[in-house]
Protein backbone atom coordinates (compact mmCIF):
# COMPACT_ATOMS: atom_id res chain seq x y z
CA UNK A 1 0.00 0.00 0.00
CA UNK A 2 1.59 3.44 -0.84
CA UNK A 3 2.09 5.47 2.25
CA UNK A 4 3.33 8.93 2.88
CA UNK A 5 4.24 9.45 6.53
CA UNK A 6 2.91 13.50 7.44
CA UNK A 7 4.31 13.20 11.05
CA UNK A 8 6.27 11.64 12.98
CA UNK A 9 9.15 11.87 15.64
CA UNK A 10 12.63 10.93 14.82
CA UNK A 11 15.62 11.46 17.72
CA UNK A 12 18.72 12.49 17.55
CA UNK A 13 21.22 9.50 16.19
CA UNK A 14 22.17 7.54 19.49
CA UNK A 15 25.91 6.61 17.91
CA UNK A 16 27.70 8.68 15.72
CA UNK A 17 31.19 10.01 14.16
CA UNK A 18 32.73 9.83 17.71
CA UNK A 19 31.81 5.85 17.95
CA UNK A 20 33.26 4.99 14.76
CA UNK A 21 36.46 6.95 15.72
CA UNK A 22 36.60 4.90 19.03
CA UNK A 23 35.67 1.50 17.21
CA UNK A 24 38.59 2.59 14.28
CA UNK A 25 41.24 3.39 17.21
CA UNK A 26 40.48 0.27 19.46
CA UNK A 27 40.61 -1.64 15.71
CA UNK A 28 44.20 -0.66 14.69
CA UNK A 29 45.20 -0.84 18.30
CA UNK A 30 44.33 -4.59 18.72
CA UNK A 31 45.74 -5.00 15.24
CA UNK A 32 48.95 -3.82 16.29
CA UNK A 33 49.37 -5.50 19.05
CA UNK A 34 48.43 -9.06 17.11
CA UNK A 35 51.21 -8.49 15.46
CA UNK A 36 53.64 -7.35 18.11
CA UNK A 37 53.02 -10.16 19.62
CA UNK A 38 54.29 -12.76 16.24
CA UNK A 39 57.77 -12.40 17.18
CA UNK A 40 57.54 -12.14 21.02
CA UNK A 41 54.70 -14.69 21.49
CA UNK A 42 54.79 -17.09 18.94
CA UNK A 43 58.77 -16.86 17.89
CA UNK A 44 58.25 -15.91 14.32
CA UNK A 45 61.47 -14.76 13.65
CA UNK A 46 60.97 -12.48 10.35
CA UNK A 47 58.40 -10.33 12.49
CA UNK A 48 60.73 -10.14 15.59
CA UNK A 49 61.57 -6.00 14.41
CA UNK A 50 57.81 -5.04 14.93
CA UNK A 51 57.84 -6.65 18.49
CA UNK A 52 58.42 -3.00 19.90
CA UNK A 53 56.92 -0.62 17.47
CA UNK A 54 53.43 -2.50 17.84
CA UNK A 55 53.43 -2.51 21.53
CA UNK A 56 53.83 1.69 21.03
CA UNK A 57 51.20 2.07 18.56
CA UNK A 58 49.18 -0.35 20.68
CA UNK A 59 49.46 1.72 23.65
CA UNK A 60 49.18 5.21 22.54
CA UNK A 61 46.01 4.34 20.39
CA UNK A 62 44.70 2.58 23.32
CA UNK A 63 44.88 5.40 25.47
CA UNK A 64 43.64 7.78 22.88
CA UNK A 65 40.71 5.76 21.90
CA UNK A 66 38.65 5.83 25.81
CA UNK A 67 38.59 9.95 25.31
CA UNK A 68 36.37 9.72 22.03
CA UNK A 69 34.06 7.61 24.69
CA UNK A 70 34.26 10.71 27.11
CA UNK A 71 33.47 13.29 24.17
CA UNK A 72 30.27 11.25 23.08
CA UNK A 73 28.89 10.26 26.70
CA UNK A 74 26.50 13.02 27.87
CA UNK A 75 27.52 13.52 31.64
CA UNK A 76 31.35 12.81 30.97
CA UNK A 77 32.33 13.79 35.10
CA UNK A 78 29.85 10.47 35.90
CA UNK A 79 32.11 8.31 34.08
CA UNK A 80 33.05 6.75 37.32
CA UNK A 81 29.39 5.19 37.64
CA UNK A 82 30.65 2.74 35.14
CA UNK A 83 33.01 1.06 37.54
CA UNK A 84 30.29 1.42 40.29
CA UNK A 85 27.51 0.07 38.99
CA UNK A 86 27.73 -3.27 37.36
CA UNK A 87 25.51 -4.76 34.97
CA UNK A 88 27.12 -7.94 33.40
CA UNK A 89 24.76 -8.07 30.73
CA UNK A 90 26.03 -5.04 28.91
CA UNK A 91 28.75 -5.15 26.46
CA UNK A 92 29.70 -1.40 27.59
CA UNK A 93 30.54 -3.47 31.23
CA UNK A 94 32.64 -5.69 29.65
CA UNK A 95 34.35 -2.75 27.69
CA UNK A 96 35.41 -1.29 31.39
CA UNK A 97 37.29 -3.85 32.27
CA UNK A 98 38.74 -4.70 29.00
CA UNK A 99 39.99 -0.45 28.23
CA UNK A 100 41.80 -0.92 31.76
CA UNK A 101 43.15 -3.85 31.51
CA UNK A 102 44.61 -3.94 28.21
CA UNK A 103 46.20 -0.76 27.99
CA UNK A 104 47.70 -1.49 31.56
CA UNK A 105 49.13 -5.42 29.93
CA UNK A 106 50.51 -3.64 27.05
CA UNK A 107 52.23 -1.43 29.02
CA UNK A 108 53.99 -4.29 31.28
CA UNK A 109 54.51 -6.32 28.07
CA UNK A 110 56.01 -3.49 26.67
CA UNK A 111 58.26 -2.63 29.43
CA UNK A 112 59.68 -6.38 29.55
CA UNK A 113 60.28 -6.02 26.21
CA UNK A 114 62.29 -2.82 26.03
CA UNK A 115 64.12 -4.41 28.94
CA UNK A 116 65.11 -7.57 27.14
CA UNK A 117 63.43 -9.70 29.49
CA UNK A 118 61.84 -12.60 26.95
CA UNK A 119 60.40 -15.31 29.14
CA UNK A 120 58.06 -12.35 30.72
CA UNK A 121 57.03 -10.52 27.42
CA UNK A 122 56.18 -13.81 26.41
CA UNK A 123 53.85 -14.75 29.28
CA UNK A 124 52.48 -10.92 28.73
CA UNK A 125 52.36 -11.43 25.54
CA UNK A 126 50.37 -14.42 25.09
CA UNK A 127 47.86 -12.47 28.09
CA UNK A 128 47.67 -10.07 25.68
CA UNK A 129 46.07 -11.66 22.93
CA UNK A 130 42.54 -12.86 24.28
CA UNK A 131 42.65 -9.31 25.99
CA UNK A 132 43.01 -7.59 22.30
CA UNK A 133 40.56 -10.33 20.76
CA UNK A 134 38.01 -8.84 23.72
CA UNK A 135 39.24 -5.16 23.17
CA UNK A 136 37.80 -5.11 20.09
CA UNK A 137 35.50 -8.15 19.70
CA UNK A 138 33.72 -6.71 21.95
CA UNK A 139 32.69 -3.31 20.02
CA UNK A 140 30.85 -5.56 18.06
CA UNK A 141 29.14 -7.59 20.47
CA UNK A 142 27.58 -3.26 21.59
CA UNK A 143 26.43 -3.09 17.80
CA UNK A 144 25.25 -6.79 17.70
CA UNK A 145 23.50 -6.09 20.79
CA UNK A 146 21.28 -3.43 19.12
CA UNK A 147 18.78 -5.87 17.71
CA UNK A 148 16.39 -3.38 15.76
CA UNK A 149 19.21 -2.50 13.72
CA UNK A 150 19.57 -4.82 11.02
CA UNK A 151 23.07 -3.49 9.80
CA UNK A 152 24.32 -4.54 13.66
CA UNK A 153 22.43 -7.52 14.30
CA UNK A 154 24.46 -10.12 13.43
CA UNK A 155 26.71 -12.80 14.75
CA UNK A 156 29.30 -11.54 12.63
CA UNK A 157 29.52 -8.38 14.12
CA UNK A 158 32.68 -9.23 16.49
CA UNK A 159 34.61 -11.15 14.06
CA UNK A 160 33.74 -8.94 11.50
CA UNK A 161 35.43 -5.81 13.29
CA UNK A 162 38.50 -8.42 14.71
CA UNK A 163 39.20 -9.27 11.32
CA UNK A 164 39.05 -5.26 9.76
CA UNK A 165 40.90 -4.31 12.89
CA UNK A 166 43.92 -7.04 11.70
CA UNK A 167 43.77 -5.58 8.54
CA UNK A 168 43.96 -2.05 9.39
CA UNK A 169 47.03 -2.84 11.90
CA UNK A 170 48.80 -4.70 9.45
CA UNK A 171 48.33 -1.47 7.42
CA UNK A 172 49.44 0.89 9.99
CA UNK A 173 52.31 -1.47 10.93
CA UNK A 174 53.34 -1.20 7.48
CA UNK A 175 53.74 2.82 6.95
CA UNK A 176 54.94 3.05 10.57
CA UNK A 177 57.90 0.29 9.95
CA UNK A 178 58.70 2.38 7.24
CA UNK A 179 58.76 5.97 8.39
CA UNK A 180 60.62 4.28 11.57
CA UNK A 181 63.35 2.74 8.98
CA UNK A 182 63.57 5.78 6.96
CA UNK A 183 63.81 8.39 9.11
CA UNK A 184 64.84 7.53 12.93
CA UNK A 185 67.22 4.48 12.45
CA UNK A 186 70.66 4.16 12.55
CA UNK A 187 70.97 2.84 9.20
CA UNK A 188 68.35 4.38 7.05
CA UNK A 189 67.16 1.72 5.45
CA UNK A 190 64.12 -0.13 4.93
CA UNK A 191 63.86 -3.57 5.61
CA UNK A 192 62.36 -4.47 2.33
CA UNK A 193 61.62 -8.30 2.97
CA UNK A 194 60.00 -7.63 6.35
CA UNK A 195 57.79 -4.82 4.54
CA UNK A 196 56.98 -7.66 1.70
CA UNK A 197 56.08 -9.92 4.24
CA UNK A 198 53.30 -7.93 5.82
CA UNK A 199 52.55 -7.01 2.25
CA UNK A 200 51.66 -10.62 1.58
CA UNK A 201 49.74 -11.25 4.93
CA UNK A 202 47.71 -7.94 4.22
CA UNK A 203 46.43 -9.21 1.34
CA UNK A 204 45.16 -11.83 2.64
CA UNK A 205 43.20 -10.84 5.94
CA UNK A 206 42.14 -8.41 3.09
CA UNK A 207 40.36 -11.12 1.74
CA UNK A 208 38.79 -12.96 4.81
CA UNK A 209 37.55 -9.31 5.22
CA UNK A 210 36.10 -9.22 2.00
CA UNK A 211 34.69 -12.76 2.05
CA UNK A 212 32.87 -11.71 5.65
CA UNK A 213 31.17 -8.60 4.19
CA UNK A 214 30.17 -10.46 1.61
CA UNK A 215 28.58 -13.41 3.60
CA UNK A 216 27.11 -10.19 5.67
CA UNK A 217 25.62 -8.55 2.75
CA UNK A 218 24.17 -11.64 0.50
CA UNK A 219 22.45 -12.72 3.78
CA UNK A 220 20.81 -9.02 4.74
CA UNK A 221 19.60 -9.30 1.16
CA UNK A 222 17.20 -12.15 1.16
CA UNK A 223 16.71 -11.94 4.98
CA UNK A 224 13.82 -9.79 6.55
CA UNK A 225 12.34 -6.65 5.49
CA UNK A 226 14.69 -4.50 7.74
CA UNK A 227 17.14 -6.40 6.47
CA UNK A 228 16.66 -5.68 2.60
CA UNK A 229 16.59 -1.90 2.83
CA UNK A 230 19.54 -1.96 4.69
CA UNK A 231 21.45 -3.86 2.12
CA UNK A 232 19.31 -1.70 -0.47
CA UNK A 233 21.11 1.33 1.15
CA UNK A 234 24.44 -0.04 1.02
CA UNK A 235 24.56 -1.37 -2.52
CA UNK A 236 22.13 1.59 -3.79
CA UNK A 237 20.85 3.76 -1.17
CA UNK A 238 22.38 7.02 0.47
CA UNK A 239 25.63 5.07 1.74
CA UNK A 240 26.38 2.77 -1.30
CA UNK A 241 29.63 5.61 -2.20
CA UNK A 242 31.09 4.91 0.85
CA UNK A 243 30.55 1.26 0.97
CA UNK A 244 31.28 0.14 -2.52
CA UNK A 245 33.95 2.41 -3.56
CA UNK A 246 35.73 4.07 -0.92
CA UNK A 247 34.98 1.17 1.67
CA UNK A 248 35.56 -1.94 -0.58
CA UNK A 249 36.96 -1.17 -3.91
CA UNK A 250 39.49 1.49 -3.08
CA UNK A 251 40.21 -0.17 0.47
CA UNK A 252 39.86 -3.40 0.02
CA UNK A 253 40.03 -4.71 -3.88
CA UNK A 254 42.47 -2.17 -5.12
CA UNK A 255 45.32 -2.60 -2.53
CA UNK A 256 44.73 -6.63 -3.20
CA UNK A 257 45.32 -5.94 -6.29
CA UNK A 258 48.73 -3.79 -5.82
CA UNK A 259 49.71 -6.54 -3.09
CA UNK A 260 49.73 -9.60 -5.06
CA UNK A 261 50.27 -8.75 -8.55
CA UNK A 262 54.27 -9.64 -9.14
CA UNK A 263 54.63 -6.66 -11.96
CA UNK A 264 53.56 -3.87 -8.86
CA UNK A 265 55.47 -5.53 -6.27
CA UNK A 266 57.44 -2.21 -4.99
CA UNK A 267 57.81 -0.39 -1.82
CA UNK A 268 55.86 2.44 -3.45
CA UNK A 269 52.79 0.79 -4.50
CA UNK A 270 52.81 -0.91 -0.68
CA UNK A 271 52.63 2.10 0.55
CA UNK A 272 50.33 3.49 -1.66
CA UNK A 273 48.10 0.09 -0.61
CA UNK A 274 49.05 0.67 3.03
CA UNK A 275 46.97 3.88 2.87
CA UNK A 276 43.79 3.09 1.24
CA UNK A 277 43.63 0.33 3.41
CA UNK A 278 43.56 2.33 6.17
CA UNK A 279 41.50 5.05 5.19
CA UNK A 280 38.80 2.16 3.68
CA UNK A 281 38.62 0.69 7.10
CA UNK A 282 37.92 4.06 8.95
CA UNK A 283 35.23 3.96 6.39
CA UNK A 284 34.07 0.71 6.85
CA UNK A 285 33.57 1.74 10.40
CA UNK A 286 32.03 4.79 9.80
CA UNK A 287 29.28 3.05 7.09
CA UNK A 288 28.86 0.17 9.99
CA UNK A 289 28.16 2.78 12.85
CA UNK A 290 26.17 5.34 10.89
CA UNK A 291 24.80 3.73 8.02
CA UNK A 292 23.15 1.03 10.86
CA UNK A 293 21.10 3.60 12.54
CA UNK A 294 20.46 5.59 9.77
CA UNK A 295 17.22 3.79 8.54
CA UNK A 296 14.40 5.02 11.45
CA UNK A 297 12.96 2.51 13.72
CA UNK A 298 9.40 3.60 13.20
CA UNK B 1 -8.37 -14.97 41.57
CA UNK B 2 -6.63 -11.18 42.30
CA UNK B 3 -2.85 -11.19 41.78
CA UNK B 4 -1.15 -9.24 44.65
CA UNK B 5 1.62 -8.26 42.29
CA UNK B 6 0.32 -5.41 39.53
CA UNK B 7 1.62 -5.55 35.55
CA UNK B 8 0.51 -2.16 34.48
CA UNK B 9 0.14 -2.17 30.76
CA UNK B 10 -1.74 0.85 28.19
CA UNK B 11 -3.89 0.41 25.60
CA UNK B 12 -4.55 2.53 22.28
CA UNK B 13 -7.74 2.15 20.75
CA UNK B 14 -7.36 3.34 17.75
CA UNK B 15 -10.90 3.00 16.41
CA UNK B 16 -11.39 6.43 18.55
CA UNK B 17 -7.86 8.35 17.65
CA UNK B 18 -8.72 11.45 16.09
CA UNK B 19 -4.67 12.12 15.97
CA UNK B 20 -5.76 15.58 18.10
CA UNK B 21 -2.16 15.65 19.51
CA UNK B 22 -3.55 16.17 23.32
CA UNK B 23 -1.97 13.27 24.58
CA UNK B 24 1.53 14.52 23.53
CA UNK B 25 1.00 17.73 24.66
CA UNK B 26 -0.28 16.74 28.14
CA UNK B 27 2.65 14.58 27.98
CA UNK B 28 4.98 17.59 27.16
CA UNK B 29 3.33 19.56 30.45
CA UNK B 30 3.41 16.57 32.74
CA UNK B 31 6.69 16.24 32.40
CA UNK B 32 8.65 19.32 31.67
CA UNK B 33 10.04 17.58 28.47
CA UNK B 34 12.56 20.03 26.36
CA UNK B 35 11.63 21.48 23.25
CA UNK B 36 12.44 19.06 20.38
CA UNK B 37 11.85 16.09 21.66
CA UNK B 38 8.66 14.33 22.91
CA UNK B 39 8.54 10.88 25.04
CA UNK B 40 4.77 10.80 23.61
CA UNK B 41 3.82 11.62 20.18
CA UNK B 42 0.78 10.81 17.18
CA UNK B 43 2.81 9.32 14.20
CA UNK B 44 0.35 10.23 11.55
CA UNK B 45 0.35 8.43 8.09
CA UNK B 46 -1.48 8.87 4.63
CA UNK B 47 -2.21 5.88 2.76
CA UNK B 48 -3.33 5.41 -0.61
CA UNK B 49 -4.22 8.03 -2.97
CA UNK B 50 -6.98 10.73 -3.34
CA UNK B 51 -9.89 10.36 -3.27
CA UNK B 52 -9.46 7.11 -1.87
CA UNK B 53 -7.29 7.80 0.68
CA UNK B 54 -7.35 8.05 4.91
CA UNK B 55 -5.40 9.65 7.35
CA UNK B 56 -3.89 7.02 10.08
CA UNK B 57 -2.97 7.39 13.87
CA UNK B 58 -0.55 5.63 15.79
CA UNK B 59 -0.03 7.23 19.05
CA UNK B 60 3.55 6.12 20.33
CA UNK B 61 4.54 5.71 23.99
CA UNK B 62 7.40 3.69 25.42
CA UNK B 63 6.33 -0.03 25.57
CA UNK B 64 7.73 -0.75 29.07
CA UNK B 65 8.40 -4.12 27.37
CA UNK B 66 8.26 -7.21 29.85
CA UNK B 67 11.80 -8.56 28.17
CA UNK B 68 13.58 -4.85 27.65
CA UNK B 69 16.44 -4.81 25.90
CA UNK B 70 17.11 -0.61 27.11
CA UNK B 71 17.78 -2.45 30.94
CA UNK B 72 20.03 -5.78 29.61
CA UNK B 73 22.38 -3.13 27.73
CA UNK B 74 22.80 -0.20 30.58
CA UNK B 75 25.92 -0.55 31.26
CA UNK B 76 25.32 1.41 34.93
CA UNK B 77 21.96 -0.04 35.60
CA UNK B 78 20.34 3.01 35.26
CA UNK B 79 17.19 1.60 33.20
CA UNK B 80 15.24 -0.37 36.12
CA UNK B 81 12.14 -2.72 35.56
CA UNK B 82 9.95 -2.48 38.36
CA UNK B 83 8.10 -5.30 40.06
CA UNK B 84 4.66 -3.81 38.64
CA UNK B 85 6.67 -3.53 34.99
CA UNK B 86 7.33 -0.02 34.53
CA UNK B 87 10.94 0.66 33.04
CA UNK B 88 12.65 4.35 34.43
CA UNK B 89 15.40 5.86 34.21
CA UNK B 90 17.69 6.74 37.24
CA UNK B 91 18.40 10.50 36.56
CA UNK B 92 21.35 10.22 39.04
CA UNK B 93 23.37 7.38 37.91
CA UNK B 94 22.46 7.43 33.70
CA UNK B 95 25.68 8.76 32.08
CA UNK B 96 24.35 9.63 28.72
CA UNK B 97 26.06 6.64 27.11
CA UNK B 98 23.38 6.42 24.95
CA UNK B 99 23.19 2.63 24.31
CA UNK B 100 19.75 2.42 25.40
CA UNK B 101 18.87 4.37 22.25
CA UNK B 102 20.67 2.46 20.34
CA UNK B 103 19.31 -0.58 21.57
CA UNK B 104 15.60 -0.04 21.63
CA UNK B 105 13.56 -0.84 18.70
CA UNK B 106 10.89 1.51 19.09
CA UNK B 107 12.80 4.89 18.67
CA UNK B 108 11.23 6.55 21.69
CA UNK B 109 14.63 7.23 23.74
CA UNK B 110 15.87 10.85 23.74
CA UNK B 111 18.81 12.18 25.57
CA UNK B 112 17.58 15.31 27.86
CA UNK B 113 19.53 18.64 26.01
CA UNK B 114 19.38 19.89 29.24
CA UNK B 115 20.15 17.23 31.23
CA UNK B 116 22.33 15.22 28.45
CA UNK B 117 20.84 12.25 30.32
CA UNK B 118 18.41 9.68 28.21
CA UNK B 119 14.69 10.13 29.10
CA UNK B 120 11.73 8.26 27.83
CA UNK B 121 7.94 7.42 28.76
CA UNK B 122 7.44 5.55 31.86
CA UNK B 123 3.87 5.96 32.36
CA UNK B 124 4.10 8.66 34.50
CA UNK B 125 4.54 6.13 37.45
CA UNK B 126 4.98 9.18 39.61
CA UNK B 127 1.22 10.01 39.12
CA UNK B 128 0.49 6.34 38.86
CA UNK B 129 2.23 5.86 42.38
CA UNK B 130 -0.31 8.53 44.08
CA UNK B 131 -3.29 6.35 42.59
CA UNK B 132 -3.59 8.78 39.67
CA UNK B 133 -4.05 8.10 35.89
CA UNK B 134 -1.24 9.09 33.26
CA UNK B 135 -1.15 12.51 31.85
CA UNK B 136 -2.21 11.43 28.69
CA UNK B 137 -4.95 8.93 29.62
CA UNK B 138 -6.66 11.74 31.35
CA UNK B 139 -6.04 14.07 28.22
CA UNK B 140 -7.32 11.98 25.44
CA UNK B 141 -10.81 13.92 24.42
CA UNK B 142 -12.45 10.57 23.20
CA UNK B 143 -11.21 8.56 25.39
CA UNK B 144 -9.06 6.13 23.67
CA UNK B 145 -6.33 5.73 25.78
CA UNK B 146 -6.73 3.09 28.69
CA UNK B 147 -4.32 2.32 31.52
CA UNK B 148 -4.56 -0.17 34.03
CA UNK B 149 -3.61 -3.71 35.71
CA UNK B 150 -3.35 -6.68 34.02
CA UNK B 151 -3.14 -9.31 36.88
CA UNK B 152 -6.19 -7.86 37.86
CA UNK B 153 -8.82 -9.63 35.68
CA UNK B 154 -11.63 -6.90 37.20
CA UNK B 155 -9.76 -3.61 35.78
CA UNK B 156 -11.20 -1.99 32.28
CA UNK B 157 -8.17 -2.41 30.46
CA UNK B 158 -8.00 -6.54 31.54
CA UNK B 159 -11.57 -6.68 29.97
CA UNK B 160 -11.70 -4.66 26.78
CA UNK B 161 -8.15 -7.08 25.97
CA UNK B 162 -10.33 -10.15 26.46
CA UNK B 163 -12.84 -9.16 24.09
CA UNK B 164 -10.96 -7.28 21.32
CA UNK B 165 -7.95 -8.26 18.88
CA UNK B 166 -5.03 -6.12 20.18
CA UNK B 167 -1.44 -6.31 18.56
CA UNK B 168 1.96 -4.79 19.83
CA UNK B 169 4.37 -2.97 17.51
CA UNK B 170 7.00 -5.15 16.29
CA UNK B 171 6.43 -8.35 18.29
CA UNK B 172 8.95 -10.23 16.33
CA UNK B 173 11.78 -8.51 18.16
CA UNK B 174 10.80 -10.69 21.22
CA UNK B 175 10.62 -7.53 24.20
CA UNK B 176 6.86 -8.08 24.63
CA UNK B 177 5.57 -4.93 24.88
CA UNK B 178 2.92 -4.00 27.34
CA UNK B 179 1.40 -1.16 25.12
CA UNK B 180 -1.40 -2.37 22.88
CA UNK B 181 -3.60 -1.64 20.39
CA UNK B 182 -7.14 -2.29 19.02
CA UNK B 183 -7.74 -2.06 15.22
CA UNK B 184 -3.20 -1.35 14.30
CA UNK B 185 -2.48 -1.00 10.73
CA UNK B 186 0.88 -2.45 9.60
CA UNK B 187 1.18 -0.01 7.17
CA UNK B 188 1.50 2.68 9.58
CA UNK B 189 3.59 1.19 11.46
CA UNK B 190 6.01 0.42 8.84
CA UNK B 191 6.27 4.13 7.34
CA UNK B 192 9.26 5.22 6.83
CA UNK B 193 10.85 9.01 6.36
CA UNK B 194 13.72 8.78 5.47
CA UNK B 195 16.06 12.21 5.75
CA UNK B 196 15.96 14.05 2.33
CA UNK B 197 19.07 13.98 0.83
Amino acid sequence: MDTQVIYNIIHQEAFGLNIAIYFYLTGLSAGSFILSTLAFGFGMKQYKPLGKVGVVLATMLLIIAPFFLLIHIGMPYRAWNLFVYLNFASPITWGTFLLVLYPINCLIYGYFMFKGNMRLTRIFGFIGIPLAISVHGYTGFILAFGKARALWNTALMPILFLVSAIVSGIALMILVCIIKDRFFSKEKKIDLTLIFNLGKLLAWMIIFDLFLVGSDLIVLSISHSDAQAVAHLLLLGKFSPLFLIVENLLGKIVPFILLVVPKFRRLTTIVVASILVVIGIFFMRYVVVVGGEFIPLI
Amino acid sequence: MRNKVKRYAMLFDLRKCIGCNACAVACKSENNVPLGVWRSWVKKVEKGHYPHSKEFFLPIVCNNCENPICVTVCPVGASIKRSDGIIYIDPHRCIGCRYCMAACPYGVRYINPKLNIAEKCYWCHHRVDAGLKPACVLACPTGAIMFGDLNDPESDISKTMAKNAVQVIKPEMGTKPHTFYIDLDIDTVEAKQMEEE
